[in-house]
């Protein structure tokens, strides 16, 4: 593949500022590239750089149907296994809120425990408002979808240190 | 009001069938998928596709609200419904409008008026076009008695509500009419959720001949001549072609004019279809029904004609004009469809879910093979049977059937059990060659000398 030149960057951007789009997701061979309008992202001067290297390290996905792939390079920055996480799943397609209200504080953060009947997000549809119980005892170890946006029937929402695990570990550490 | 990215609420062949459309004009399209079908073609083929929810269609591809959620949350700007589940539902149109969403499809009030086949009888009766004799609502045993005597044994009981072949019994004396009246009712309510039963005098010898229509937002409205679906067991079409080799070239333009002026007449937009009953023996015909939708057996009109029926729905619905004008749609040769579903000939057609081995369909000029399936896809016991829409065209009909006998022979298919043997059959039964057949034809004559 031949490699992207700055005139093509520049051409790029040109092409989404004359757009109605609000952001462009671009994958060639290994470089991927994310533009949005709105100042979220990466900015044009992050874009510049990532023309001049050849391989580009992901910048944040635009879509909320790629969280597996988010999962993934979480927890391989977080160091944890993947595997010995519970995943909180959504039970319908909809919108996926973290709060009761806006402005209003989350149901739930990264480290909080909780306990099966919690209520960890809500998901809407159609002005139908589903609170979501968590299901099961444990801590919140990861959010993995993007609160406001759409959530897929049984996307992963959360990922949750069971209460076994914590467990363990507290004796481990002891 | 251009459309840049269409959501596909459907699947299987006709999902994938609009996304190549879309493709071809530059649309995005994103398709909603079951869990079942999160590994399908048309989940692959999509520029994206969106979990709906579980495999039972009620929770997934027949729920309005979650299609909508799902068309607005991947910033689609229009549905296309595909045919079944909810592209005859007026209550997704509405939704639709609420939402500044596009329906690729014709308006909500069009859906109700052909939807309740009392109202589109009336309707068609006040053009002057001819319908099946038949009573207005029943309302009762008695009356329904009254009416069946009035228009003589057999009859058919149908639900107001009905159409495409389901709610429609038949009575063939007067004292089992009381009971079935009954019976027809209590299904019609449970299937419908509407019980109104109306009665049809029962014509023998019948085709069942529709006439492709298109209308669009400017009110021009134009045919593109009929297909013929006389091929069919207990009211389900298995075999169609195009064009009918029992209707003339006067016959011919009396029921498209008829259909054209039924659509111009309600101002009716985007693709639709006319469907009448043609009595061989008066050699006359009726008005049956108006179905609002894209059909399963719009390949063969596009074969003869060369018109792209779906880009003319997207083009519809995107505000612009139809493509072509009435006197530039000719047709030329002679196309056949075989439905090829996961079915059991043998054991009375008894669906035949799991997993194909081997998939190879025919290929060579003039076939055209629109499906889903390929080697490993498990067909789901969730949803309808139809794996392949096999079409030939020839130059005449005797040429498309032999480009048929040789399609099927060459159709690799193994795991499941499919009806192309029986396709086979009916192509090389006398009768059918020439074109000697009604719509009762396959369970009166046919499945009787097949052994069923």
């Amino acid at each position: 593949m031949e490699a992207i030149t700055q005139d093509d960057v520049f051409l790029i951007l040109k092409l989404i500022e004359e757009s109605k789009y609000d952001e462009l997701h671009l994958e060639i061979g290994d470089l991927k590239l994310d533009v949005k309008k709105q100042g979220r992202g990466p900015s044009v001067a992050d874009t510049q750089s990532f023309a001049e290297e050849s391989a580009v390290p992901s910048p944040p996905v635009v879509f909320p149907a790629d969280a597996a792939e988010r999962d993934l390079s979480d927890s391989a920055k977080a160091g944890m296994d993947e595997n010995d996480l519970i995943p909180i799943k959504a039970s319908m397609l909809g919108t996926f809120y973290r709060a009761p209200k806006p402005g209003a504080p989350p149901f739930v953060k990264v480290g909080q425990d909780i306990t099966a009947d919690d209520t960890v997000c809500i998901v809407e549809v159609m002005k139908l408002f589903n609170t979501v119980k968590a299901g099961v005892n444990g801590r919140i170890a990861r959010i993995c979808a993007e609160d406001g946006e759409m959530v897929e029937y049984q996307q992963t929402l959360f990922l949750v240190e069971g209460a076994d695990d914590l467990d363990e570990k507290k004796r481990k550490s002891a | 009001m251009g459309i840049s990215r269409v959501f596909v609420a459907n699947r299987g062949e006709i999902a994938l069938r609009v996304i190549r459309a879309c493709r071809d004009l530059g649309i995005e399209t994103v398709v909603a998928v079951s869990e079942a079908d999160r590994e399908s073609s048309p989940a692959r083929e999509a520029d994206r596709a969106v979990c709906i929810g579980p495999p039972q269609a009620i929770n997934s591809y027949l729920k309005v609200e979650t299609i909508i959620a799902a068309a607005l949350g991947s910033g689609a700007d229009a549905i296309h419904p595909g045919y079944g589940f909810l592209a005859e539902q007026p209550d997704l149109v509405d939704a639709c409008e609420e939402h500044n969403l596009i329906f690729i499809g014709p308006r909500a009030d069009h859906i109700r008026t052909m939807g309740d086949k009392l109202l589109a009888r009336e309707m068609v009766a006040s053009l002057g076009i001819p319908v099946i004799p038949g009573s207005a609502m029943v309302a009762t045993g008695d009356e329904a008695q009254e009416a069946a005597e009035r228009l003589g044994f057999p009859v058919l009981l149908k639900a107001a509500a009905g159409g495409g072949g389901k709610g429609i019994k038949t009575v063939t004396a007067a004292a089992d009419l009381s009971d079935v009246f009954d019976e027809a009712s209590c299904e019609a309510r449970a299937a419908f959720g509407d019980d109104r039963i109306f009665i049809e005098r029962y014509i023998p010898n019948a085709r069942h001949i529709e006439v492709q229509i298109m209308g669009d937002s400017r009110g021009t409205v134009v045919h593109f001549f009929e297909r013929d679906c006389s091929i069919q067991r207990r009211y389900q079409k298995m075999l169609e072609e195009a064009p009918s080799p029992a209707v003339n070239e006067g016959l011919r333009k009396e029921i498209c004019d008829a259909a054209v002026r039924i659509a111009r007449h309600i101002g009716y937009e985007n693709a639709g279809t006319v469907e009448f009953v043609f009595d061989q023996k008066e050699c006359r015909f009726y008005f049956l029904e108006m179905n609002t939708r894209i059909q399963v057996e719009h390949p063969i009109t596009e074969m003869i004609t060369g018109v792209d029926l779906v880009k003319e729905q997207i083009g519809i619905a995107s505000g612009n004009p139809l493509s072509v004008a009435q006197d530039d749609i000719t047709m030329s040769g002679h196309a056949i469809e075989c439905r090829i579903n996961a079915e059991s000939p043998h054991r009375a057609f008894h669906p035949s879910p799991g997993r194909i081995d081997r998939w190879k369909p025919p290929e060579g000029e003039g076939i055209r093979i629109d499906s889903h399936c390929y080697p490993g896809y498990v067909v789901s016991p969730y949803y309808d049977s139809l794996l392949a829409k096999l079409v030939t065209w020839g130059t005449d009909r005797s040429d498309a059937i032999k480009k048929m006998h040789h399609a099927l022979e060459h159709f690799i298919v193994s795991g499941i059990d499919t009806t192309v043997p029986f396709h086979q059959y009916i192509l090389h039964n006398r009768e059918y060659l020439k074109g000697d057949i009604h719509t009762r034809w396959i369970e009166d004559t046919l499945l009787r000398e097949y052994g069923q």
